[in-house]
């Protein structure tokens, strides 16, 4: 098997990823544990930011940050690029600090691939793209939002992931 | 985990209270940090990597305990301590960063500064600047003995404060049209610096987009540091025990 599909069920439409364990094994597998033990529903895209990318999957509708496993290690050396309707992992500055966030580019994010293993270089995990709901995408992509406890960028209206399954 | 920014902590001999404020935070903070950023001034005043004394080797020892922990230590040089170079660097473990640089922090694109070249309504500075950053007026600096060097910094400092407090204040803040060109050159919506001593978080708008500038904090008389946590920015000062 190398592509997955998992459909991310939102309060503004549905957005199906496909997902290839070829290219990003470690990565797929970290997200699909997430989606499996029910870690993203009731989850929020927490940071919008129009003409970039949205991200979610670590925050609660309160803002509140849920547990996490274990970090896992960056992929970005598999080259694929951060470009319009790709999904990555969200990390720290440290590189393999990856766990839960992940976003989905609605740009072609050039400054976030991998250039080299130094900790500026190694760029984020693209691991799947969105094959159904690119409208989805855009249309949270272009959503209003502000600043909420010292955080930038979140939708004034929570966006929900109202569920999240592997589909086939 | 957090990844912590500070500058302008001026560490000299004569204010022991700093270094010990700066090895509290070292042991209780930097050690459990997910990367450690210094962005100018570390020091008050640096004559070139090769003044080894106590007091330079306590600082090194320093940083090198969090880069040795695995904790990225990356420093950029401030207009005190432009001197600062591989050799000290190397000893410390730690990375010197280029004046301005671009970094990423959970997919955020940041451009980091001193600040100073950005002061530009103060020309005279300007025009000491371009001459000490200039690499023949640093050979020529650094060829000489550390009596005479230590000699000069000294006689340059004098002059600074003298100029200071002739001065209007607000000649030595930063430019503020300077900078939108400057971010948008760089295509980002977070800059952070330091220099000015004025700590605070601006936001503005770039192109009708929400943009931020966060001014670090200096340490003369508190621990000042900007704490990036998960997408949360947190500019802290808590002054010194």
């Amino acid at each position: 098997m190398s592509i997955i599909k998992v459909a991310l069920s939102t309060n503004h439409g549905k957005i199906v990823l496909e997902l290839d364990d070829e290219k990003a094994p470690e990565s797929v597998k970290n997200f699909i544990s997430y989606v499996e033990s029910g870690h993203y529903e009731g989850t929020i895209f927490h940071r919008v930011i129009d003409g970039f990318m949205i991200q979610g999957g670590g925050f609660d509708i309160d803002m509140n940050q849920k547990d996490v496993q274990d970090p896992i290690k960056n992929e970005a050396n598999n080259e694929w690029k951060n470009q319009i309707g790709t999904i990555a992992m969200a990390r720290t500055s440290d590189p393999h600090s990856a766990t839960a966030q992940f976003f989905i580019n609605t740009a072609d994010n050039e400054f976030l691939n991998h250039t080299s293993e130094s900790d500026q270089g190694w760029g984020y995990t693209v691991f799947g793209e969105v094959c159904t709901g690119i409208e989805v995408v855009n249309k949270i992509g272009k959503i209003e939002t502000g600043t909420t406890d010292g955080h930038k960028d979140v939708p004034t209206e929570p966006v929900i992931i109202e569920g999240a399954k592997v589909v086939e | 985990m957090t990844t912590l920014f500070i500058s302008d902590l001026h560490l000299e001999i004569g204010r022991p209270d700093i270094t010990r404020a700066f090895s509290q935070f070292i042991k209780e903070e930097a050690l459990n940090a997910d990367a450690l950023y210094i962005l100018g001034d570390l020091f008050e005043v640096w004559i070139g990597d090769d003044l080894n004394n106590t007091f330079t080797m306590q600082i090194l020892s320093l940083l090198n305990e969090v880069s040795s922990a695995g904790i990225p230590v990356f420093l950029m040089n401030g207009n005190r301590d432009f001197l600062i170079g591989d050799v000290f660097c190397k000893a410390a473990r730690c990375t010197l960063l280029p004046d301005p640089s671009l970094i990423t922090i959970n997919n955020e694109l940041i451009l980091l500064c001193h600040g100073d070249h950005l002061c530009t309504e103060d020309r005279d500075y300007m025009k000491f600047r371009d001459m000490v950053r200039g690499q023949p007026w640093q050979s020529q600096f650094l060829g000489k003995s550390i009596e005479e060097r230590l000699r000069i910094a000294s006689n340059l400092r004098e002059g600074s404060q003298a100029k200071k407090q002739e001065t209007n204040t607000d000649i030595q803040d930063v430019n503020h049209s300077e900078i939108i060109p400057f971010m948008e050159k760089f295509g980002v919506r977070t800059l952070i610096h330091g220099h000015t001593h004025r700590p605070a978080t601006h936001q503005f708008e770039i192109k009708n987009k929400p943009a931020v500038r966060i001014v670090l904090g200096d340490w003369f008389g508190q621990i000042s540091v900007l704490r990036i946590n998960n997408g949360n920015y947190n500019l802290e000062s808590t002054p010194f025990n």
